[in-house]
């Protein structure tokens, strides 16, 4: 998965903040385009201008899936049933034309009509995208206040035994790929070690909701859980160290406030910017790497509904879920940079 | 993934009813023939446990995807066939050993010469919306079928049908006239797809799931799953035993396997090889194995260079080590193959000496040929399991006589080049061997990979003699000689065929191994035939 461009920290956001700098007279809060209001919607239209180049690259990446008409009627492809199809699908429309549709259709809620379903897309993928919000969902609430808990300990704990174990396990775990850890947890929970301990697969029957069966979301959860801690943790724990290693820190300590307030108070702060990043984008990669979870526990979301389209040619659907992803990356890249300049001074008073 | 991954075109069992012995049949006796094989044993298996009621039976199916489509007519994927099933029927069934009888709706389907059918349905049979079937529901379904507007699956099948001259009798008799004489329309009103509908049934109507089936449709979620309720009224007394069927789709067979390991799903669909032995090795889990007439060909278009040449068709044939790719491709499951189709037609030859693998004579041919050290592109995809494997191992094995076989994986091979190409692999299911013919091996099939059977060639007259040969014993006669124009000349590499594996927890009683292209006993008959111990 691509990382959309406003999701690569810039290294002047990344770098920890030093000294709190006295702060500048606050402006008026709106609408100059400058401060952190100009700043904010500074970034959503950059937002929406890498959504659209999106766009056209998803557009254009779509036409070379294949003639989708082809793809329908496979083996029972006639000319005459090829070209009716073709017809139907208004293929033999200029490639422009059929962006141009595409896109006002998208701008008014209307993805179009699935290839292989023949159904409106959003019909398609409404309930998936519940039920794969729900899972994302699930997973960061959990692994975030997880990860930072662990990193931040650790950090604290620098060499002794928490951080040592802790360096040890998230750097295995950060090693494996997700549907070596989803069949772990499949084989011990599920098939062979404890059979039928927990659901091997996530039921949903169409209509329900993800959360009427919360035994079925345990182990793809865990899954997800389990791939995206390892990595966050690590960072906080880097972040916090170089923050309690930071003159400010030192500066509090000897000033003899409490190890609590100078934790709370002055190093956590600094420390969350970076890792607002990683979160970021970890919450852009759940989105994304949900599809190898739903594939190992057959989970009714975004992901397996993805793979079913490009195999089926279903260009509409691929464009819609591909956007969508595309969106989720820039929305939560832009959640990222708001959070890391409103938790950073020094970059907050230079906007 | 193609659109058809495995049998749309391949339903037919093979053993063709026979005109003589179909009209044997109207008086019950083909049953009584059916009872001399498996079913027998099957029969007296289910007597002695007694069949018990309810329960929910959860089937987990791959191949299937958002183009699922439930219609008792049509089927696109394999979860289609799956849920057809439960709640459609046919006029004519195959049994477990491929005979066709009247086990259906149909109680006699009587050929009345060479053009002309009566088929008389059994007498209170109703729909599950409490319509009673009638002759006009027959009358209605034919015409559906048949209707190359409908894109429906049987209607190539039906091509020979006067559509306009289905004639109703009495509310229970049929009058059907053939345009020409077709000696495989039994077996096309035997076929699972050809399923009766009330008369105004459509997909997507109000009547779209009424059939006469064990089943009714409850929900559907194309792509993901389908409940289907126990038809109360159901006119097998008895059956079905299950509450309810929930078919299940599933994107990949690792997730299939651990949920029938995990008891998240009863039963699964062609459980992958490498997945056997540790089934096996589960006490709860049993495996149900069929022998299949499934096949994937070579297939050398005969007007094509080089292989416009029969010498070096025969060389192909000979660079072929069966035993070893059947053992690569299938793990074993399955039988060699001796370049010829629809091994369960009472018609196959087996009398036709087995090829086996020699290189020198491959040698000495392509020598003759003048094409030593020939070079050809073999296509190929993921169209059907063992496909591109298939191809693998034929150009590993051809390397041995000098022969370089490039293999060409396109995964838009059905789209522009499908039946253009000089050398490709396919898939087909089985079916009778006139009935495949018509499909693949003659001027004007859909198929016709090989270009095989092209007019003024002796086989297409041998063809149209077959198809309207007056009594079984010509019939017979006609068909050994077609296949020996294909054994001898023809254009298909056909290295074995593939038996159909599936896995089921042992909580399940009732599945018998079968003969078929249905997976699961035919589904357990629609699931009527299974029940929970």
């Amino acid at each position: 998965m691509a990382t959309a461009p406003s999701g690569s920290p810039s290294g002047d956001l990344l770098v920890p903040a030093g000294p709190p700098v006295a702060a500048r007279p606050r402006r008026a809060l709106i609408p100059q385009f400058g401060g952190i209001w100009g700043f904010v919607i500074r970034r959503i239209l950059l937002g929406l201008l890498v959504l659209f180049i999106v766009s056209i690259v998803v557009f254009a990446a779509t036409q070379a899936l294949g003639d989708p008409a082809r793809a329908i009627l496979g083996r029972q492809a006639t000319p005459e049933s090829l070209k009716a199809l073709r017809d139907q699908l208004n293929l033999d429309r200029s490639v422009f034309s059929q962006y141009w549709s595409w896109l006002t259709g998208l701008l008014h809620g209307d993805a179009g009509v699935s290839y292989a379903a023949q159904i409106p897309v959003s019909d398609l993928i409404d309930e998936r995208i519940v039920n794969s919000a729900f899972l994302v969902f699930c997973s960061a609430i959990i692994s975030l206040p997880l990860a930072i808990a662990i990193g931040a300990y650790a950090a604290l704990r620098r060499d002794k035994l928490f951080d040592s174990a802790s360096s040890l396990i998230t750097l295995l775990f950060a090693a494996m790929p997700e549907f070596v850890i989803g069949l772990w947890l499949v084989v011990i929970f599920a098939t062979t070690v404890f059979p039928g301990t927990l659901p091997s697969i996530t039921q949903i029957p169409p209509g329900g909701r993800p959360w009427d069966d919360m035994t079925a979301m345990i182990l793809p959860t865990a899954t997800l859980v389990l791939t995206v801690t390892p990595y966050v943790a690590r960072i906080m724990r880097a972040s916090m160290i170089d923050v309690l290693e930071s003159d400010y820190v030192e500066m509090a300590r000897l000033k003899g406030l409490s190890e609590r307030t100078v934790l709370i108070r002055h190093a956590l702060p600094n420390a969350a910017g970076p890792a607002f990043q990683v979160i970021a984008i970890n919450l852009a990669y759940l989105a994304g790497g949900v599809i190898v979870v739903e594939y190992i526990f057959n989970y009714p979301g975004i992901g397996s509904a993805l793979v079913d389209a490009v195999n089926n040619h279903d260009i509409p659907v691929v464009q819609a879920l591909a956007m969508l992803i595309a969106a989720v990356y820039v929305g939560v890249n832009l959640l990222a940079d708001i959070g890391t300049i409103l938790v950073t001074p020094r970059l907050r008073t230079r906007l | 993934m193609e659109q058809h991954p495995f049998d749309e075109t391949s339903e037919g069992r093979g053993r063709s009813l026979s005109r003589r012995e179909l009209l044997a049949a109207t008086g019950g006796v083909v049953l009584a023939g059916s009872l001399a094989g498996n079913t027998a044993s099957a029969l007296a298996a289910s007597a002695a446990a007694k069949p018990k009621r309810g329960g929910t039976f959860r089937l987990g199916v791959t191949g299937g995807g958002a183009k699922d489509f439930i219609d008792g007519q049509s089927i696109t994927t394999k979860p289609d066939q799956a849920r057809l099933t439960s709640g459609w029927e046919t006029l004519l069934t195959y049994d477990r050993n491929y005979k066709l009888g009247t086990d259906g709706l149909a109680a006699e389907a009587t050929q009345d010469n060479a053009r002309q059918w009566t088929i008389r349905l059994k007498d209170g049979i109703e729909f599950n919306n409490g319509k009673t079937l009638s002759a006009d529901d027959v009358i209605y379904s034919l015409r559906r079928i048949a209707n190359p507007k409908n894109k429906l699956f049987g209607s190539a099948g039906l091509a020979n049908v006067d559509l306009a001259g289905l004639k109703k009798m009495d509310k229970l008799t049929v009058r059907m006239k053939l345009k020409t004489a077709d000696s495989t329309i039994g077996e096309q009103l035997g076929q699972y797809y050809n399923g009766i509908v009330p008369v105004g049934y459509s997909r997507t109507n109000k009547l779209k799931w009424v059939g006469t089936g064990p089943f009714i449709t409850q929900s559907f979620s194309p792509g993901r799953q389908s409940v289907h309720k126990r038809n109360p009224n159901y006119w097998r007394t008895g059956q079905p035993y299950f509450d309810s069927v929930q078919v299940i789709d599933f994107a990949a067979p690792t997730a299939q396997v651990n949920a029938l390991f995990s008891g998240s799903i009863d039963a699964m669909t062609d459980i992958p090889f490498a997945q056997l032995e540790t089934a096996k090795s589960h006490s709860n889990i049993k495996i149900l194995e069929s022998p299949g007439g499934g096949w994937l060909p070579l297939c050398m278009a005969v007007d094509m260079p080089p292989f416009d040449n029969v010498n070096v068709r025969k060389a192909m044939r000979l660079l072929v080590d069966r035993p070893a790719m059947l053992a690569q491709v299938l793990s074993g499951h399955g039988h060699v193959a001796n370049d010829l189709y629809a091994p369960f037609d009472a018609d196959y030859d087996k009398a036709l000496p087995q090829r086996h693998q020699d290189i020198d004579q491959a040698k000495a041919l392509l020598k003759a040929a003048g094409m030593d050290n020939l070079t050809v592109d073999l296509h190929t995809t993921d169209g059907a399991a063992g496909m591109v494997d298939s191809a693998n191992v034929f150009a590993s094995q051809a390397k041995a006589a000098g022969v370089t076989i490039n293999v060409k994986n396109d995964p838009n091979y059905y789209g522009d080049q499908y039946l253009k190409l000089p050398f490709s692999v396919d898939f087909w299911g089985t079916r009778s061997y006139l009935a495949q013919a018509a499909l693949g091996s003659i001027q004007g099939a859909a198929y016709n990979e090989c270009h095989w059977g092209l007019t003024g060639t002796p086989y297409l007259s041998l063809y149209k003699q077959a198809v309207a040969a007056p009594n079984l014993t010509k019939r017979h006669e006609l068909v050994i000689e077609m296949q020996k124009l294909e054994y001898n000349q023809g254009g298909y590499i056909i290295p074995f065929f593939n038996n159909l594996i599936d896995a089921y927890s042992s909580k399940v009683t009732g599945f018998v191994p079968s003969k078929g292209t249905l997976n699961l006993d035919a589904f357990g008959h629609g699931y009527r035939t299974i029940w929970f111990a």
